[in-house]
Parts: C-alpha cells; structure tokens; sequence
C-alpha cells in the first residue's frame, strides 16, 4: 500500500479521495499518482500542479520522479511563501 | 561587553537557567542580526529578539504600515498608518530595550545590505521574514556565500513553514535545494488570499527560538522543514535532500 497525505489547504480539496492505495508499478512515482489524480479530481490537481508544491517520502522531501516502494508514505505540501 | 547591574535584573530569567547563564546572554548581547520583512513574522521576530537582548538588529523593510497590516502586525499602531514601518519598528524595540542597537533600513534587501553592517564581517545570523521567493533566493545564496545562519520562515492562510540552515558548519543542502531557483510565484499570498494572524506569531516565535539556538550553539537541524496546519493542529518534520544539481551550493564547474 501508499499511504497518502494532503497537508493543509490540499486537504480540504482531498477529502473524498482514499488515502491508503494499493502499491502498483504504474504509480511507482509522486508524478504518476498526481497524473492518476488528474481524471478524477481536476481541481486537487490543479493545486499540486502549482510551482513549489512540495512532495515528501517517508519525512524526506523528494523530486516528483523519486522512486516509491510498497509501504511508502506520500505527503503533499501546497506551497507557503507569504510572510 | 560585559553585563552590568541593569542587565542583571532585565535578563535574570535567561541567566537563571544553565545553558544559557551569563556567558550565553553575552554571546546574544554581541549578536548582530539582520530582519528582512518586518510583516507579519517580523514583527514577532524583532518583539522576541530584541527583548532577549539581541546587541544589535537591523531592520530592513520599504513598505509603509497600512491598514490591512494591524490585523496581525503586532508592532504597528492604528496611528502608524502611512509611516514606514522599520521607523515605527525601531521606535518600540528601543522602548522596549534601550540598551540594544536598533538600525532602520527603509528599502529593498539587496546584496550590499547582506554583506552585513559596516565594519564588521557579517551578520550573526540572518532572518528571512519576506514575502517572497525573489527576496529568498536572494537572501540564501548571500547568507551561502558569507557562511552566515539563514532562518527562514512562510506563512499563508492557516499554514507555517520554517527550515533554517547553519551554513557556518553546513556547506551542502540550502533553500535553493529545496525551492527551484527558477521557480516562479505561486498564486496564492496573504494579500489575494488572506492569512491567519496567530499562524505567523507561531512560526515567528519558532524563527526566533532557532535564532537564539543558532547565537548560543544548540543548532543542529540543517535543512529540517517544518510545516504547520493552523486549522487542524497538525505538524509535520521533513528532512531535505541536496541537490546534486544545486545552482547556490552544488559543485562548481571549475
């Protein structure tokens, strides 16, 4: 399984989606899984599609390409650069 | 400079305690620090640091106090309106601690401002409170260059980022890493999309406990990113990656 985390506003746009997903070679990267959101959750994707959204494995913030393995927790993180 | 008998008294509760004591309040007495932003995380910055007698803090900001700042801008009067803020700023610290250095800088950051007070070599440390990733990527690669201690924090809505790099003993994994240099604004910001203002008192204070862990030797989080969820209470710690690849810290060509 993943185990998937919208931190923050992404939650409120997350809540109907299933946050633990069966592990698949197909959705082996954090892209892969925002492309597979994209046909069923356009407007989350189009959030997680803004610049600097940042993506973490296990704690450890990564590139969208970074490689996932069963077990993996994903987190997802809108960007915050106001201050 | 040592302490003297008004110190005494206005610092006894850091003195009383064992790892801070007289030789730490020193260390945070000769600090010179720089604020870039006094906004809403800078202003709870500059309240904490000048009160925990931080010797000498610069203040850098161009804006003017308006209206809109006074629901979260903590420093600011509702008669400050059209002042410039490190003016107004600088007013209160020096109320609330005249035996510091208060200097207001009433203009763009910029490289000349980073290379750090005249006279001196750099900043002890230096506070990214900004608003932008422009002005970031601006203040990390100076604070890389001159080895100095870079704490940065964000705000937007109810959410808080922090990460802070120690790049005196750290020469790899800087904000750049983590944010693309050529990344470009995101859409959302507190002036189109509002922010909560105890969401930037939390993430100030942390800025300024990290500040004061960085002055008297207790820092050893390079790199961490912290997130916090106002709305729901939550907390997340991550570790970040180098990247090989890096314009700011990664290997030159030559």
């Amino acid at each position: 399984m993943l185990n998937l985390l919208f931190f923050g506003r992404l939650g409120d746009l997350a809540s109907g989606i299933d946050k633990a997903i069966p592990y698949h070679i197909d959705l082996a990267t954090p892209l892969a899984i925002r492309n597979k959101l994209a046909e069923q959750h356009p407007l989350l994707t189009k959030e997680l599609s803004e610049p600097q959204v940042l993506v973490s494995v296990n704690k450890m913030i990564v590139k969208w390409d970074h490689p996932l393995f069963d077990g993996d927790e994903v987190a997802f993180l809108p960007p915050v650069t106001g201050g | 400079m040592p302490l003297n008998d008004d110190d005494f008294m206005r610092y006894s509760r850091h003195l009383l305690m064992g790892d801070i004591g007289e030789a730490g309040q020193e260390k945070l007495t000769q600090a010179k620090v720089l604020i870039v932003g006094l906004g809403g995380l800078g202003c709870p910055v500059a309240l904490y640091l000048a009160a925990a007698g931080v010797g000498h803090i610069d203040l850098c900001d161009p804006d003017r106090v308006d209206k809109t700042n006074l629901q979260r801008q903590v420093l600011y009067r509702t008669e400050d309106c059209g002042e410039l803020k490190v003016a107004c700023a600088k007013d209160r610290l020096q109320a609330l601690n005249s035996g510091i250095t208060v200097n207001a800088l009433a203009r763009e950051v910029d490289v000349e401002i980073l290379a750090g007070p005249p006279l001196t070599e750099s900043y002890s440390a230096v506070i990214d409170c900004t608003d932008n990733v422009a002005a970031r990527q601006l203040i990390n690669t100076a604070c890389y260059q001159q080895k100095t201690p870079l704490i940065s924090a964000a705000a937007v809505g109810w959410e808080g980022q922090i990460v802070a790099f120690d790049f005196r003993h750290y020469r790899r994994l800087c904000f750049s890493c983590i944010i693309d240099y050529k990344s470009t604004e995101p859409m959302m910001n507190c002036a189109n999309s509002g922010v909560v203002g105890p969401v930037l008192g939390v993430m100030g204070s942390l800025q300024s406990t990290a500040v004061m862990r960085m002055l008297l030797g207790f820092f050893e989080q390079h790199g961490e990113l912290q997130r916090y969820d106002g709305k729901r209470g939550q907390w997340l710690t991550m570790q970040c990656a180098v990247d090989p690849r890096c314009p700011i810290c990664g290997p030159t060509d030559s």
